[in-house]
């Protein structure tokens, strides 16, 4: 990356001072940004070929040895799948119920307004609170869920609902999506206030239903903003560290134990630096599809 | 066709309502443990509405409990995060939407990609770098840690704010005789203000909500923020009290509330141009 | 006194050339309109010479002074912008001493200045209101406060009254021409809208595709077009364009239009054409005569406005647009007699659109006028 003031030759000197007052004015955050970012980047990838024992950080250069070893064991593999399994459930979940509520909300509903922020709260709070609330609810001695669920006859015994698969990987599949939809209904909300009234009278007048203009005229002036918040979401959960951890700590028995929890674990847990630092850039490698993708449309539509 | 149509209203707000309480329940449920005597918990099986209204959770929280610290350390942490990322921010976003020098689109391309850019990647070396400095548990250490997703966050939301700006009222600042850094602080900064705010507001969320920066850089009570300290609430206390936690969530929740009732616009404006307009 | 002189000036963004090379001598005191389609150019123009865009060769003057590399904050020239460009969050009243403010006006000559200003633009009880309070032609007023508030050496309009209702504009057009009498200063206006450039300009620079077609008062651009370009461009409705020869005959030339054969005065062209030339000419709806003359032409559609007519007709196989007083009574399919104003007619080289007439060397003479 280069940046510098001088463009072409011919510029004149007027050109020359505004590039430089560019320059200048973009200089901290260059800084800023390779000293917690573009070094610690480059550092993981040198981490990630040596073995570094945590408490000491004395380490010792492997070369690709770690990358062999996390590639041939089953751990990464394993937590791949529980990545996609939780990255495409909660995705799936937060785009239809974002979908549907933003819908609702479009409507014209007493207290409207209201009713957005109390949708969009969730998004807002924090996910340690957020997880507070779950695991009071979840409890299973006093959780008011399984009450609820016994008194309407559902089950008769308390449900285990972080202790046991599937529901754990359900559970934090369904809270990942109570606390991640919000996003999906502001930015669906704020594209279906933009489409054209007369669209929907050209449609009625020409016989559609309720059905035939939500498929015929909202759809398909949705796909841009859906497309470009899927593949947010996507990248975004991929990447979701403390909702799950602080759920289930990838339990029972790494179940639920995606690749961020894997990173910790490895460099925190056991002590493992380099070979945690591989992971990340593993898992890295595996979200630079989606994070290309996302660049190269945001680019192709930048203001 | 007018009754069927009012029934179709009914029938909406209904709907909208059934569920937008549903989502809401966990929320009402935080705070109604919050204030109900610790007797009426263990009830089996529990009621809806408490019979009672305490305070007590709060006060022992308040009282007892490291949380007014943690809270301190919140609030310190979160202010000075938002502090340097909007004057950098600012600054930067103005020098990427006005000017024009060479590496500046690669620039704005590399502030998205960072956006994306997954913490754990960046956690290790963070952490190395933390301790070789001296600053590991410090809160000086997690205002740095922030800044790697504050910036590109911040950067990229001002970026969108100030193209907002029509380049017409710079022109007509540089003709009038300001300079270019004159035309910033007369015209572009007050119109770029309701965006510089709402990225502030998203900035300081960010910051206040963050968890596992804190769980890796600091490890006392000292420079905790709420965020790992009321977890350690959690995990360190011998028998559970849900009022308590339930308590220290609605406080941990409270500059959300007043961010919520008095700044709304604010927040809705900055999340139609950060996230999905690219 | 201030000239504005564009010395071989080419403007290029990246690869794209929107200007090769402008040549144009603006003389103090003039009412200048740069006037062309859109992307002619005429906007980079004003731009460059404001300083908003910098020019990729080439010399601008703005007096005896070379400003390519001054700031247009350091050419003392003030604008107003087609958007006008407000400060939303300043009242008018510190809309229009920015300016000052900006020079290191003493503070208090400042307020005396504003109320001149206002007063000549009778802005007075607005000075209070921010900008959104105020109609579009307030806000115009307001712009041109701001510009007015100094005195600069040149003062830029880019297409002021664009934003305007048609009746608001024409009072404005006449207030422009009053302040530009009043002030005696250089103006150079970007218009896209012939009429402005007519009723307003000493001169008029016609522009099309980045170049320079015709520099000259506005009478000369009517009467004596340099191009089909500026021929077809300047007049409503448009002149009549057709391809046509000119061979000579006995010493007169003789102009064929598909079928009708024109006899042109002897002098009628600057040089005699060799053989067969090819030439595209061109005619004003005025200055065919209906109800006379030799040609028979089939009327085709009758536009009527009330003072006036303008009718389509078909002579021989060309199609001509005619101006007709709004009395005159046409019905489409009527065959009528029709005639041409010979010395009227504006012979065109068909190749390079040069003009031909023999009056092009007053054309390209420089007659400066200055309406004071």
């Amino acid at each position: 990356m280069t940046i510098s003031a001088s463009q072409h030759r011919t510029r004149n000197p007027l050109e020359r001072r505004y590039a430089l007052l560019g320059v200048l004015l973009i200089a901290p955050t260059v800084l800023i940004l390779c000293a917690v970012i573009v070094y610690p980047l480059i550092s993981a990838i040198y981490l990630s070929l040596f073995s570094i024992y945590t408490p000491t950080l004395k380490g010792s250069w492997v070369g690709l040895g770690n990358y062999a070893q996390v590639f041939g064991s089953s751990g990464f593999w394993g937590a791949l799948g529980t990545t996609v399994t939780w990255t495409v459930g909660t995705l799936f979940l937060q785009i239809v119920f974002g979908v549907a509520m933003a819908l609702l909300l479009n409507q014209n509903i007493l207290f409207r307004s209201l009713a957005r922020s109390l949708v969009l709260f969730p998004y807002f709070v924090s996910t340690v609170v957020a997880v507070l609330i779950w695991r009071w609810l979840f409890n299973d001695l006093y959780g008011i869920l399984s009450h609820l669920l016994i008194q309407f006859g559902v089950v008769d015994m308390p449900v285990d609902w972080l202790g046991k698969m599937p529901n754990a990987m359900a559970s934090v599949i369904f809270v990942g999506a109570w606390k991640f939809f919000p996003f999906v209904v502001i930015a669906v909300l704020a594209r279906l206030q933009t489409i054209p009234e007369q669209l929907y009278e050209a449609a009625t007048i020409d016989g559609a239903g309720v059905f035939g203009r939500f498929f015929d005229v909202t759809l398909p002036q949705l796909k841009e903003v859906l497309t470009i918040v899927i593949l947010l979401r996507t990248i975004w959960d991929f990447k979701e560290f403390d909702l799950i951890y602080l759920l289930t700590g990838g339990g029972p028995v790494n179940n639920t134990r995606t690749l961020p929890l894997i990173v910790y674990q490895q460099a925190f847990g056991l002590n493992q630096m380099g070979i945690a630092a591989t992971y990340a850039v593993a898992m890295m490698l595996v979200m630079l599809a989606f994070m290309l993708i996302y660049l190269y449309r945001a680019r192709r539509q930048a203001p | 066709m007018m009754p069927a149509r009012r029934s179709t209203t009914m029938l909406a707000n209904l709907v909208t309502w059934g569920l937008v309480l549903l989502i809401s329940f966990p929320l009402i449920w935080m705070v109604v443990t919050s204030v109900r005597p610790q007797t009426e918990l263990f009830q089996i099986p529990p009621t809806v509405i408490p019979r009672a209204i305490t305070f007590e959770h709060y006060i022992k929280l308040l009282q007892e409990t490291p949380f007014l610290r943690y809270f301190m350390n919140s609030m310190i942490l979160a202010t000075s995060t938002t502090i340097v990322v909007i004057v950098v921010g600012t600054l930067g976003a103005y020098s990427l939407v006005r000017f024009s020098y060479r590496g500046r689109e690669t620039l704005a391309a590399l502030v998205l990609f960072t956006y994306l850019l997954p913490s754990v990647v960046l956690i290790i070396p963070l952490y190395l770098m933390m301790v070789k400095l001296g600053l590991a548990n410090t809160l000086t250490s997690l205002v740095i840690a922030y800044t790697t997703f504050a910036l590109p966050y911040a950067l990229w939301l001002l970026r969108s704010f100030m193209a907002g700006v029509p380049e017409d009222l710079e022109s007509a600042a540089l003709v009038d005789g300001a300079s270019r850094i004159g035309a910033f602080i007369d015209v572009i900064l007050p119109q770029a203000l309701p965006g510089i705010i709402s990225t502030a507001l998203f900035t300081f969320i960010l910051a206040w909500n963050e968890y596992l920066y804190a769980l890796v850089m600091v490890n006392s009570d000292q420079a905790r923020p709420l965020t790992t300290g009321v977890m350690n609430m959690l995990i360190t206390s011998f028998n559970i009290e849900w009022s308590l936690l339930m308590a220290a969530s609605v406080m941990m929740s409270i500059p959300l509330i007043i961010i919520f009732a008095f700044l709304q616009s604010y927040l809705t404006r900055g999340f139609g141009a950060g996230g999905v307009k690219g | 006194m201030v000239t504005v002189t564009f010395d071989k000036v080419r403007k290029a963004f990246g690869e794209a050339v929107a200007i090769p090379s402008l040549d144009l001598a603006i003389a103090s005191g003039e009412f200048v309109s740069l006037l062309g389609p859109s992307g002619c150019g005429k906007t980079t123009t004003l731009r460059m010479l404001a300083g908003l865009e910098q020019p990729t060769a080439g010399e601008i003057m703005i007096g005896e002074r070379t400003v390519n590399n001054l700031a247009p904050s350091e050419r003392d020239i003030a604008m107003v912008f087609q958007s006008y460009a407000l400060y939303p969050h300043m009242s008018v009243r510190e809309n229009i001493a920015y300016p000052l403010r900006k020079r290191g006006v003493p503070k208090a000559d400042r307020p005396a200045m504003v109320q001149a200003a206002a007063d000549l633009l009778q802005l007075g009880p607005l000075l209070d209101r921010k900008p959104r309070q105020l109609s579009g032609g307030q806000q115009q007023r307001v712009a041109l406060g701001r510009a007015l508030v100094r005195e600069p050496k040149v003062f830029l309009l880019d297409e002021p009254l664009s934003n305007l209702d048609a009746k608001l504009r024409a009072h404005m057009r006449a207030e422009l021409i009053e302040l530009h009498r009043r002030l005696g200063k250089t103006m150079v206006y970007v218009t896209h809208d012939q009429l402005e450039a007519m009723t307003m300009s000493t001169r008029i620079a016609v522009m099309q595709g980045g170049e320079l077609q015709q520099f000259a008062t506005p009478a000369e651009i009517y009467h004596r077009p340099a191009n089909t370009f500026v021929a077809g461009f300047i007049g409503t409705p448009s002149m009549t364009l057709a391809d046509g020869e000119i061979t000579m005959d006995q010493g007169r030339p003789v102009l064929k239009l598909g079928t009708l054969s024109l006899e042109l005065p002897a002098d009628h062209l600057s040089e005699r054409p060799e053989g067969t030339r090819r030439v595209t000419v061109a005619v004003r709806p005025e200055d065919i005569l209906v109800g006379t003359g030799s040609f028979r032409a089939n009327v085709r559609l009758v536009e009527p406005t009330g003072h006036e007519s303008i009718v389509l007709v078909n002579a021989g196989d060309v199609g001509f647009t005619v101006r007709v007083a709004g009395d005159t009574v046409l019905k489409a399919g009527e065959t009528i007699p029709l005639d041409l104003r010979r010395e009227r007619i504006h012979v065109f080289d068909r190749e390079s659109g040069r003009r031909l007439n023999a009056d092009l060397a007053a054309a390209t003479a420089d007659p400066v006028r200055s309406r004071a």
